[in-house]
């Protein structure tokens, strides 16, 4: 768990972070967002303590992180940048056992636990192991990045837009891998990124950031349904916030049992978005669905009024 | 072969032309009587007879063959030729000498001439050409030339009465001297800069005051010419060595090795301490921020990230710092440093240029290798930090 006291950072006269309080739970994806120079990146920063916070306190797992050594506090906590920061002249092994070596594990472990992150991480080990950097796509990169920032088994792991240097298709590629990862490893992940699609695709929590403060934060629903003023709103899309939502809500929250009547031809899967839904009635031409399981079975419906009018207040309510 | 014929190479031909009318027009060499006569210049076809220099020609008639239809096989004849011609060309300096040298004048000598020197020169060229297009790796290309070098050493027995040896005849211990005295100094200034510019480039990197400041200073001292600072040093040199008999037990004195160091220290400097702070300072901030992420101290770093990323710019000044130190170095014999230069000046005050291509001809060489050694050691270490992505395969 990392909590944020009021927290300051100032340089020279400029006040970069102002007094903001935040906590993120054990487990869950915490996304920083906000226009450029908005602090977003200090305050990830001052949690491994490469800035040092001027005022209030930060806590991790109930303790100040100035009671610890900065370098022993950066090793128990994974870090991925976007430019990588892989080191050129190290293969991609070396590169991802970086972190155990500093902690003096057995070289034997190191390797054993070296390919356990690469085969996680989708990276052959014959085919990675002894390449080079600048051997890699921008995508692979950025895998050994996220490979490197977990090779010690940190409980937290800081992210300052890992996925911000990639193209579209690699990077929603990524951003489905880290989902599964988070699903399957429960750290605590402060991730910081300007791109508000992947914000909200992430984060359990979200956090608005404007000129060193915290604007708004909250699950990304809240923040999509009741923006806490008009600068919240534009960020999160303005008059696509509709959509925006639609693109994050499971298709089954909105679903009706089969009724009696015809079951419709065209065809959902459950676990789509209701972004998808909507996209697959534009195309179809068609105001309802059949919802179906992976085997392709049906078990639900959708139509057009459940997805726009109908669920909508009960969804607030919920 | 048919439908893919690669296109005419025009390289080739044009310096096969060249050659032949260079080697066939331009005198080969000269005799002379003694040291102080100008000697008589010889063609080819009068040095060696028709009928050989027909037969020197042919190789280069094989070139130009090759090049009307070049492929890889073809390609590797030419280079087969080129180091054929390369090693024949001291055979036609003794063949020329043992047909006109008249053996009752002991001091007669054979001079080299332009044709020679060029033919070298193309003959150079035509190699840097077929590596290329054969993408000959470095050592392959050192290990063609081992036989050159052995039909080099097989003529030179032949050659006793070249102008050049008959120069060194006499002079060897003095030569072996000079030799080592101009490897010491270079080495020594290079070595002492390296420290030096080392210390001075971590310092500039501490504060931007003592940035400017170096940069000033160096840069200042980089426009003085040579000569005028071995002069300046000579009045605070000799003051010093007067003064204290220490120094002056070292052998500290206003002239000789002491100024001649100094000064090239002096000019090894800039270099060593722009390239130096450049390689320091240039490397990615992203992979330096990342290192201090992961936890890993200053020192670890500065030692296992930022030195080894930097390593092949700071090679690249030694090579720089080297290459020029060899050439000042000449210059220093001026004020009794000794050295090779040594012979520069002693050749060129007595007019004697076989005297002077002695001390020039060993500088040369030491420059190309130390260039040629240290280049090949940049790259390597530049291609293991992964910076040249096209050539790993």
């Amino acid at each position: 768990m990392i909590e944020l006291k009021s927290v300051t950072k100032r340089f020279g006269s400029e006040t970069a972070v102002d007094a903001i309080s935040l906590t993120v739970n054990r487990g869950e994806l915490c996304a920083l967002v906000g226009t450029s120079g908005c602090g977003k990146s200090t305050t990830l920063r001052m949690i491994n303590r490469l800035i040092e916070h001027d005022g209030g306190e930060i806590h991790i797992d109930g303790r100040p992180i100035r009671e610890f050594d900065g370098r022993v506090l950066r090793r128990r906590i994974g870090y991925a940048i976007q430019s990588t920061g892989l080191f050129p002249h190290w293969s991609v092994a070396r590169n991802i056992g970086l972190v155990p070596r500093l902690l003096k594990w057995p070289a034997a472990r190191v390797t054993e636990r070296v390919e356990e992150l690469m085969a996680l991480l989708g990276l052959p080990v014959e085919q990675f192991a002894d390449k080079y950097p600048a051997q890699l796509s921008g995508g692979q990169a950025q895998r050994v990045g996220v490979a490197r920032a977990l090779a010690a088994d940190p409980d937290i792991l800081l992210m300052d837009e890992p996925f911000g240097a990639l193209d579209p298709i690699t990077r929603e590629g990524l951003q489905v891998e880290l989902r599964d990862l988070q699903a399957r490893l429960q750290k605590t992940i402060v991730f910081v990124t300007h791109d508000m699609d992947e914000a909200l695709a992430l984060a359990d929590r979200l956090v608005v950031m404007k000129a060193g403060r915290i604007v708004q934060q909250g699950r990304p629903l809240e923040l999509l349904r009741a923006p806490a003023d008009a600068f919240v709103a534009s960020l999160l899309g303005g008059d696509d916030r509709g959509l925006k939502e639609a693109a994050i809500t499971p298709v089954v929250e909105r679903m009706r049992p089969l009724s009696p009547r015809l079951l419709p031809q065209a065809r959902i899967a459950r676990e789509a978005t209701l972004h998808q839904a909507l996209a697959m009635m534009f195309r179809e031409r068609v105001e309802r669905l059949a919802v179906v399981d992976d085997e392709d079975m049906p078990v639900g419906e959708i139509s057009l009024r459940g997805i726009v009018g109908a669920g909508l207040s009960e969804g607030r309510d919920r | 072969m048919p439908g893919r014929e690669a296109p005419v190479n025009r390289v080739v031909p044009t310096l096969a032309v060249t050659a032949l009318v260079t080697w066939l027009w331009l005198p080969l060499g000269s005799i002379a009587p003694n040291r102080i006569v100008p000697g008589d210049a010889y063609l080819l076809a009068q040095a060696v007879g028709w009928s050989l220099a027909m037969v020197s020609c042919l190789p280069l008639l094989g070139l130009l063959a090759v090049a009307w239809r070049p492929t890889r096989s073809g390609y590797r004849v030419a280079l087969a030729l080129t180091l054929l011609l390369l090693a024949a060309l001291p055979f036609w300096l003794a063949l020329m000498a043992q047909q006109h040298l008249d053996p009752e004048l002991p001091q007669a000598r054979v001079g080299i001439g332009a044709a020679w020197w060029l033919m070298l020169f193309w003959l150079s060229l035509l190699l840097i050409e077929l590596r290329t297009r054969l993408a000959l790796a470095g050592w392959r290309l050192a290990l063609s030339l081992v036989p050159v070098l052995a039909g080099w050493w097989l003529a030179g027995k032949g050659l006793e009465s070249l102008a050049l040896r008959q120069e060194l005849a006499g002079r060897e211990e003095a030569f072996g001297e000079a030799l080592v005295q101009h490897l010491l100094l270079v080495g020594g200034a290079v070595g002492m800069s390296l420290l030096l510019g080392a210390a001075i480039a971590l310092a500039m990197r501490q504060s931007p005051r003592v940035e400017r400041l170096g940069f000033a200073l160096l840069n200042f001292l980089q426009t003085i010419p040579s000569l005028a600072l071995f002069g300046l040093l000579l009045a605070p040199l000799a003051w010093l060595s007067a003064r204290f008999d220490w120094l002056s037990a070292l052998g500290v004195s206003g002239i000789g090795w002491a100024p001649a160091f100094l000064a090239l220290l002096g000019y090894s400097l800039l270099p060593m301490v722009r390239n130096t702070f450049v390689a320091l300072s240039g490397v990615e901030p992203g992979v330096l921020e990342a290192a201090r992420g992961m936890g890993m101290s200053r020192g670890q770093v500065f030692r296992q990230v930022r030195l080894p990323l930097a390593l092949p710019v700071v090679l690249e000044g030694v090579r720089i710092t080297t290459v020029q130190a060899i050439g000042l170095t000449a210059v220093a014999a001026l004020i009794g440093a000794g050295g090779l230069g040594t012979f520069i000046f002693q050749g060129l005050g007595q007019a004697a240029m076989d005297l002077v291509l002695l001390g020039a001809l060993p500088i040369l060489a030491m420059a190309l290798a130390v260039d040629a050694l240290l280049g090949a050691l940049t790259r390597r270490l530049d291609h293991r930090a992964g910076q040249t992505t096209g050539t790993i395969e």
